[in-house]
């Protein structure tokens, strides 16, 4: 028995035992010859008999607590068809060595496939692929794969073009041959045109030509065991032409004789599924727009400031750190931080935000976005697949690629299809040879829609023809592109709204859910708190004295309340004094003197350990944390003086996204850590159903947990590190764009910008996209369901008429056209937040200053 | 290995499937005044669609289970061994 030696990168090896242990571990395997393990290089080597896969190597490995290095491979294959197709690639994948996981997307004409590192072949798993007759190569990145996408897609279209020109025309003219004695065609027909050996010699081309695909693909499959729908067709066209030809060159061999010659049979047949076969290259290009529009936006050039120089040079030669300059009208090449200058960038095709947004220094600007008005300098840092840009490509490509639940479902049907349709048609084969011809067979049998009686139709013949006929008209071909097709139109939809879905699993989920739990902090609100109120004393300072003396006590201190209190002053342009004496008691408040003033800043309890009776300021701090804000005393000179109130505002599209969600059946629960009376408050205002307050951050997770065990679908919306665990736990999470990196890894789907209305627009594009899977999925089907009892000749006892295999394949490219064109109708869809006029923007709770009397 | 494995796996399809053509075939002699040409006509369909049923499942069956087969008479272990291989099989 042969050997092979495979490589395996391991993580975790830190001494010489680790080493020994791999070694004499591995050494013990069954067919294990020689091992080496490098602690250095974190290599194993093993070289071991080909019965022994390296899987159960590296699962060995694994065992023994090291981690083995996997590897990932995209790979582009062209030429399938079918969701049979799909399974027959991925099986062929599944047996190379070293694959651990494969998904071939039918759509993206993709395969994913995951395997262990240093083992995974890819020339191996080319050669595969390529054996079943399919076109494989590498993906490659970016533009490249654009341009050789674009090339295949043409290249496909061309082929499948010029086959209809070959096979339409001759089909045809076969159909008007076989007819030529009928109705109006003696007229124009000419009558050599009749004749069984013209109509053979007209057929042959398509059979030979256009029709050869099928044959090839169908035998490249079958010989390793695997079938596709190539095999239906394949059966179908050759045993109509095979005897069409027998009949026609020995007419008394006692197939059906000179009049079934059913070569129009093979012609159409062959006709309309490269009819299916055009329409389907048609649309795939189509709903992979998004994707191309993407890439489009990719800039090509850059000018970069080097040594003082100002080089133009590829976008994706530029380096970080590099000093990149642009120019009113250019587009923005790589992602970076302005250094110099100022201008108005139009950020739309990435955020959607059609304003443009104004860069001044320090600020932040993306690749492929638009330089408006000024130019800046600013510096690289982010480039090539780092930027944003690349990430969302990445992205939409990933999730164009992966396999939602349903799809799976699909393929598995359709692969094992094939083969309960071959005996399907054994058995109808059987069925009327045996017992239905002689029982039923009449000499007025006709096709339907047909004028074309099989008077002399023997029982060989008349079996044949029915059995041919099922094979035809059971060819589940729309079933492969019923769902790919969806979903691809459906997430590039959700990215030109700003919404990405990582996978297809993530449109499934989330056309299923029906809770939707909401972080509050940064996801409902702002994130950032704003001075909201002012209360004085009646015969005490002035708001605005209170507000610059409280503004000057907080300017020193660096908690986020207090610096909204020196944001709203600086709002209300109070010329705010200095301070003196400054002392913060952690968690109570901060005391300094200012103009002369002791004031003093913080909670009742800081106050009432100062000695200081609140009065009525108490009623009147309760009221506001009512309404969800957080009160704080100022004190001067030893007296309460009033109040200062902030809160974290509520996002202006926050209330109409709950409002929308409402009315799309969903409840609505709001997650946080704030206490039941401020969180209930914000709930209120927002319109939130269901409140889960209190909740340490690390419980986040379990509460979604518990809210599944409902047997509801849970959705979680968050942006924080600590709303990772949620987002992972909740049957979809959505991660706010302008959140933490870690919620972006984790969550499911990412709103690009951080409006809720984008929550929206997620979720009716999953339901739209997973509504255009069923309607497609059912229309794949019916044809089917309707066409195999006719085909099988149900009714023909009752009516003489039986389906003809052209009129079979009819039926068949129509399930394709109605799949492709109902697919074509969700490029129109347009979720709320697009038809909404100008957004109402939400009002503002506004800064008030309430004067109450004091009891002083 | 490749190749004997492919053989095995059409000596299996292949009688399967003459196997049904030649039953085809016996009923048809057997019963009814059935031409000739229907009769071997219909036992080549019954073995053409007998063939493309069963290549698909006993080409995939017989890989998987002629492969460890011979892997475990192959490697036997030699006489007193003490490794515990058997978990991996």
């Amino acid at each position: 028995m042969s050997s092979v030696t495979s490589s395996f990168e391991v993580h975790g090896m830190s001494c010489a035992s680790c080493v020994g242990k791999v070694e004499k571990a591995i050494g013990g395997l069954e067919g294990v010859q020689r091992v080496h393990a490098n602690l250095v290089s974190g290599r194993v080597v093993v070289e071991h008999r080909t019965s022994l896969t390296p899987a159960v190597v590296a699962h060995e490995i694994a065992d023994l607590g090291y981690e083995v290095a996997g590897t990932e491979l995209a790979l582009s294959v062209d030429g399938m068809s079918c969701a049979a197709c799909v399974a027959k690639v991925e099986k062929a994948i599944m047996r190379t060595p070293g694959v651990n996981n494969v998904a071939v997307s039918l759509g993206t004409g993709t395969a994913r496939v995951q395997g262990l590192a240093g083992i995974l072949d890819k020339g191996a798993i080319l050669a595969a692929v390529r054996e079943l007759g399919y076109e494989a190569s590498e993906k490659l990145d970016g533009r490249a794969q654009l341009d050789r996408e674009q090339e295949l897609r043409t290249k496909e279209l061309r082929t499948q073009t010029r086959n209809m020109w070959l096979a339409w025309p001759l089909a045809l003219t076969v159909m008007m041959g076989t007819f030529q004695e009928y109705w109006i065609f003696p007229r124009f027909v000419p009558a050599f045109l009749g004749s069984n050996l013209v109509l053979m010699l007209l057929t042959l081309p398509i059979v030979l030509g256009p029709g050869r695909q099928f044959f090839v693909k169908s035998w490249n499959g079958l010989r390793r065991g695997v079938t596709d729908m190539n095999l239906l067709y394949a059966t179908g066209i050759g045993a109509s032409f095979l005897i069409a030809s027998l009949n026609t060159v020995w007419p008394d061999a006692g197939f059906g004789g000179k009049e079934a010659t059913f070569f129009e049979s093979a012609a159409l047949l062959t006709a309309f599924i490269i009819l299916g076969r055009y329409l389907e290259a048609l649309t795939r290009g189509r709903t992979s727009d998004a994707i191309r529009k993407l890439m489009k936006l990719q800039p090509k050039v850059a000018r970069v400031v080097r040594d003082g120089v100002e080089l133009e040079m590829p976008a994706d030669e530029v380096l970080l750190d590099d000093i990149v300059l642009v120019r009113p009208g250019e587009s923005v090449p790589v992602d970076g931080v302005v250094v110099e200058g100022y201008s108005a960038v139009d950020e739309s095709m990435i955020t959607g935000e059609s304003i443009p947004v104004e860069k001044t220094i320090g600020a932040e600007v993306i690749g492929g976005t638009i330089n408006k008005t000024g130019a800046f300098r600013f510096r690289a840092t982010k480039v090539g697949k780092e930027t944003a840009l690349s990430q969302i490509i990445k992205l939409v490509e990933d999730a164009q690629a992966s396999k939602a639940p349903i799809q799976k479902l699909a393929d598995y049907v359709a692969g094992h299809f094939i083969l309960g349709v071959h005996v399907l048609a054994v058995l109808v084969f059987v069925g009327w040879f045996f017992v239905g011809y002689e029982r039923f067979f009449t000499p007025e049998t006709k096709f339907l829609l047909s004028p074309y009686t099989l008077a002399s139709m023997g029982v060989f013949g008349f079996s044949l023809l029915m059995s041919i006929t099922v094979l035809i008209i059971s060819c589940p071909c729309a079933v492969g592109l019923a769902t790919p097709s969806a979903m691809m139109a459906g997430t590039g939809k959700a990215a030109e709204y700003g919404v990405l879905f990582k996978g297809a699993d993530a449109i499934e989920s989330a056309s299923r859910v029906k809770t939707i739990v909401f972080d509050k902090t940064g996801t409902l609100t702002k994130g950032s708190p704003e001075l909201t109120d002012v209360v004085v004393v009646d015969g005490g300072p002035t708001s605005d004295e209170l507000l610059a003396w409280a503004a000057a006590v907080e300017r020193s201190s660096e908690h986020p309340l207090g610096e909204a209190i020196v944001r709203g002053a600086e709002e209300r342009r109070l010329e705010v004094p200095p301070a003196d004496d400054f002392d913060s008691v952690p968690g109570h408040g901060v005391r300094a003197r200012v103009a002369g003033r002791d004031i003093l800043l913080g909670n009742l309890k800081f106050l009432r350990e100062n000695h200081m009776d609140p009065g009525p300021l108490e009623q009147e701090a309760g009221d506001l944390a009512e309404n969800g804000k957080t009160p704080m005393y100022v004190a001067v000179d030893g007296a309460p003086a009033g109040l200062v109130a902030v809160a974290d505002r509520l996002k202006d599209t926050s209330i109409s996204a709950i409002e929308r969600l409402h009315r799309m059946g969903l409840e609505t629960v709001m997650i946080t850590g704030d206490n039941r009376r401020t969180a209930e408050a914000i709930a209120r205002e927002v319109g939130i159903d269901r409140v889960l307050a209190d909740v340490l951050p690390e419980d986040k997770a379990e509460e979604v947990r518990r809210l599944q065990e409902g047997g509801r679908s849970v959705a979680m919306v968050g942006d924080g590190v600590n709303d990772a665990p949620a987002l992972a736990q909740a049957d979809v999470g959505l991660a706010i764009g302008s959140g933490t990196d870690v919620a972006k890894e984790t969550g499911d789907v990412i709103l690009i910008k951080s409006d809720l209305m984008d929550v929206v627009t997620a979720l009716e594009t999953a339901r739209a996209t997973m509504r255009k899977v069923k309607q497609n999925l059912f229309w794949a089907f019916i044809y089917n369901t309707a066409g195999i009892p006719l085909a099988a000749g149900v009714l023909y006892p009752l009516t003489g008429q039986m389906v003809s295999p052209e009129l079979a394949a009819f039926f068949m490219a129509t399930s394709s056209l109605s799949v492709t064109l109902n697919t074509l109708l969700l490029r129109r869809f347009r979720p709320t937040a697009a038809r909404r006029a100008p957004r109402d923007p939400m009002p503002r709770p506004s800064t008030q200053t309430a004067a109450v009397t004091s009891a002083h | 290995m490749e190749s004997n494995t492919n053989r095995v796996a059409a000596l299996i399809y292949g009688s399967i499937s003459l196997g049904a053509a030649a039953l085809f075939f016996l009923v048809t002699s057997l019963t009814g005044d059935y031409p000739p040409v229907a009769r071997v006509g219909g036992a080549v369909w019954i073995l053409l669609l007998s063939l493309i049923v069963t290549m698909p499942i006993v080409i995939p069956r017989v890989r998987s289970r002629l492969i460890p087969v011979r892997v475990t008479r192959d490697e036997r272990p030699e006489p007193g061994a003490t490794q515990d291989k058997s978990r991996h099989h």
